[in-house]
């Protein structure tokens, strides 16, 4: 054991690691792209870029809290029916208590949804890709059933430039949504023992349970969280379009995990961050966006939007052999 | 010479792995109708000539002629097609089938075209009903006791013609008189001319069922004879022999012992262990030695709170704890070192820094909040203190060597400030230079005051690490050895003096499994 027998210390560089970077140089890339192509379109339009971020935000909301599940390697597919759900019971609370009072239908159908999600995957022990896949269905129905499928509308005007409608001043309201879920969940996940023990159960749950970590309740507190996300996104779609509706979220599920998959992710838990999760979810908006501008059809957009998405996470996964 | 050809003939057969020489110029022949032992320490080369007869591995040099017919091709098809069987240790079977599905699986027995289950089943009850034992060939595999499982692995692979018959630990989980029956089929199947290569550490049954015997030692033949001129001490001497390495660079000062830190009272799991009583002293290692399936690690995993305690219980600083789950012994004074690695002890994937800190978290944070500094500190100074060689505390487990990831795992649980260390296997799939590295910390520790309990497969590493040895048998501890007691006061010089420890070690083993067996 000689000293040059010990390696050099070296500090990861950002360069080596350009793949754990891919979504934001995707990002830029296809931005300057979309700049320079489509600018006289009106891609670099103030109004148009907000637009994109209107377009996102709830998404982005929804992929903070996917990031934890997918890091203790679970999955939520119930996230677009219970913000369908979130909605309408939404709106039914504002019509019958007021504002206050739909808020908190809002938050407590999340509260509810959750908690029996993650009862049946923790408890039972039922997959969560089962449990939710199920969920999924059980939310939509019960969201067209009590709204006898009609939209409810939301007169409240404080409710809507609240939650998801307004401005404030020039910083459209879901911006700010976007921004306060990226910054709490970014800090939950990497500064808090909660966060580290999502990542240590993801990784190797064997390890976590062998180290005290109590990985039943770390998969039920994420379910939790899941569905409480989801139903901030209801409650904002609600504000946004001044109603609930069932219909609203729907296939939300696919673009949420997608755009945490992109933003580097794992499916197979213990590895992912918060930023990235927004990245990818602001990535897709800006895809819909450009491919709108270029007047494509929606059958070419849909097929466009799914090539990019498989190349950019084939690029991130190469190096994971 | 008789004029029928061997069933195994090998010559000369070497096998390296880049530098190492797993095996070293060995011949090797079985003939036909004759039950062959094969013997020698973990590493010895066993395994790699099991795994040049199955296919799996082609040798560097020398050739293989099964039946006078020289293998060619290196494959599982093209050994199974020369006529070799084997039953694996490591369980072959899909859970999710039936008994009879498994022992089919791949030639399905078909009637027009379509898999014919009743035959199969039939067909199944009939090999079981040759063997003497009343296995139900319709139920799931995962349903199944172990030794069930365990014989229907050996039904399956004797369930078409076969010339060589390889049987590598195939009494682990059964009961004596399952033992009885296998051993009755593998005289019938001896009596049809089947060849058996018998791998197993335990010679008593090796005494029972072998004829001839060939032991290996570091990928070297040594010796094959008829059994009738070995003996159990003649045995054990040929499979240790005379060596140098090991621990030799390992002090091991008299342990001052303080008062009982750990205490089991007729402690008992569902199967194993049973009843076991044992007190760990301030500043001493205890070992726990015992042949697989003795019920070593199930012992670790009830103290930890992983496998649930049946009756008896736990002291701590003797007063009774309640262990339900692994926080409760983290929070008791207790860490273990647990026996694989990398399924049980880390995540790969993650920084040296994130895994050491994981049981510690409550300790490193505030309200929730980890501090940063301080779980930096503690990963850079246990990459000090344990000399972790890593290119720093951000790189992941991954990138470490097998020592330097153990190292790891013992940094983690070090930082829970344990009273209590339970190691399992620390040494396995190390090499020799961490491993005497890591058994001087062992030593270390338990001088700082710690008690240590130490499970090992490797005897040296015992006698290096422990002031005390308890051998296990069957679930039950059967002797408890004080170290001194296996030197031999007749011979200073530490290479036979290590080398004696160990055959009566060996032997003690041995004669516990006798008697185990009533």
């Amino acid at each position: 054991m000689t000293d040059s027998a010990m390696p050099a210390h070296k500090a990861p560089s950002p360069i080596a690691n350009w793949r754990d970077y891919i979504i934001y140089i995707g990002f830029v890339a296809i931005f300057i792209i979309f700049a320079a192509t489509l600018g006289e379109r009106g891609f670099l339009d103030p109004n148009n870029l907000l637009n994109i971020i209107r377009q996102t935000a709830i998404i982005a909301v929804v992929s903070v809290a996917m990031t934890f599940v997918l890091g203790t390697a679970e999955i939520d597919l119930s996230v677009g029916a219970v913000a369908g759900l979130a909605s309408v019971a939404t709106a039914m609370g504002i019509d019958h208590f007021g504002i206050l009072g739909g808020i908190v239908c809002g938050l407590g159908t999340g509260a509810i949804v959750g908690a029996i999600n993650g009862w049946l995957t923790t408890g039972i022990g039922i997959p969560s890709f089962l449990t939710t896949l199920a969920m999924m269905g059980i939310a939509r129905g019960v969201a067209m059933w009590i709204s006898a499928t009609a939209a409810i509308p939301i007169l409240d005007k404080s409710y809507a430039s609240v939650f998801g409608g307004g401005n404030l001043g020039p910083v459209p309201s879901l911006l700010i949504w976007m921004v306060a879920f990226g910054i709490v969940g970014h800090v939950v996940l990497r500064r808090t023992t909660f966060g580290r023990r999502v990542l240590a159960t993801g990784g190797n749950e064997t390890s976590a349970r062998y180290s005290g970590v109590d990985t039943v309740s770390i998969k039920f507190r994420v379910l939790m969280l899941s569905s409480v996300a989801a139903a901030v996104a209801g409650m904002l779609y609600a504000g946004r379009l001044h109603s609930g509706r069932f219909q609203f979220g729907e296939g939300d599920e696919l673009s949420v995990i997608a755009a945490a998959v992109l933003g580097g992710t794992s499916l197979f838990g213990g590895a992912g961050t918060v930023v990235g999760s927004i990245m990818g979810a602001l990535m897709i908006g800006l895809i819909n966006n450009g491919l709108v501008l270029m007047g494509l059809e929606f059958s070419q957009q849909l097929i466009a939007r799914g090539a990019i998405i498989i190349i950019a996470v084939a690029i991130s996964q190469t190096k994971k052999r | 010479m008789s004029s029928t050809p061997d069933a195994v003939h090998m010559i000369n057969v070497s096998k390296h792995f880049g530098g190492v020489r797993a095996l070293d110029g060995v011949s090797f022949t079985v003939e036909p109708g004759e039950v062959h032992a094969l013997l020698g320490e973990n590493g010895a080369g066993k395994s790699t000539i099991l795994k040049i007869l199955r296919g799996v591995q082609p040798p560097t040099s020398g050739t293989i002629e099964i039946g006078g017919v020289p293998l060619t091709i290196y494959s599982p098809e093209a050994s199974r097609a020369a006529g070799v069987a084997m039953a694996f240790q490591e369980m072959s079977l899909v859970p999710t089938l039936t008994v009879a599905q498994n022992v089919f699986l791949t030639r399905e027995i078909k009637a027009g075209g379509l898999i014919d289950d009743k035959a199969a089943i039939a067909e199944t009850r009939k090999l079981f009903a040759a063997m003497g034992v009343a296995i139900d060939p319709t139920r799931k595999v995962a349903d199944i006791p172990a030794g069930h499982k365990q014989l229907t692995e050996i039904i399956k692979a004797t369930s078409q013609p076969c010339r060589v018959l390889v049987l590598d630990e195939p009494t682990t989980a059964l009961s004596q008189t399952e033992v009885d029956r296998l051993f009755d089929y593998v005289r019938q199947l001896r009596g049809k001319g089947v060849a058996i290569v018998y791998v197993s550490h335990r010679m008593d049954e090796i005494f029972r069922i072998a004829d001839r015997a060939t032991i290996l030692r570091d990928g070297k033949h040594i010796v094959t004879a008829p059994m009738s001129e070995f003996t159990l001490d003649s045995m054990i001497a040929h499979i240790i022999g005379r060596r140098s390495r090991g621990f030799s660079d390992v002090t091991r000062e008299t342990a001052t012992l303080g008062e009982a830190l750990l205490e089991t009272r007729d402690l008992s799991g569902e199967q194993k262990p049973r009843a076991v009583n044992i007190t760990l002293h301030r500043g001493e290692v205890v070992g726990v030695a015992g042949l697989l399936g003795s019920g070593r690690s199930s012992l670790a995993r009830l103290i930890c709170g992983i496998q649930p305690i049946v009756s008896g219980e736990i002291r701590i600083k003797g007063k009774p704890v309640a262990i339900a789950k692994p926080r409760d012994a983290i929070e008791a004074g207790i860490a273990l070192v647990p026996e694989d690695r990398a399924r049980q002890g880390f995540v790969a994937f993650h920084s040296v820094e994130s895994n050491i800190g994981l049981p510690s978290l409550d300790r490193l944070s505030k309200a929730t909040w980890v501090d940063r500094a301080k779980a930096a500190a503690l990963a850079e100074n246990s990459i000090k203190r344990l000399r972790i060689k890593t290119d720093s505390r951000k790189a992941t487990v991954k990138t470490l060597s097998g020592g330097n990831a153990q190292k790891v795992v013992i940094a983690k649980w070090l930082a829970t400030e344990p009273d209590v260390l339970i190691l399992d296997e620390p040494t396995a799939g190390i090499d020799i230079g961490s491993k005497s590295e890591i058994v001087t910390l062992i030593r270390d520790l338990a001088k700082s005051g710690k008690a240590i309990l130490v499970l090992s497969s490797e005897l040296q590493e015992l006698l290096a690490a422990c002031d005390r040895i308890l051998v296990m048998s069957d679930g039950r501890i059967v002797r408890d050895i004080a170290r001194h007691e296996l030197d031999d006061p007749a011979n200073p010089d530490s290479i036979d003096a290590l080398q004696h420890a160990e055959s009566k070690l060996n032997k003690a083993m041995q004669e516990a499994r006798g008697g185990a067996v009533q």
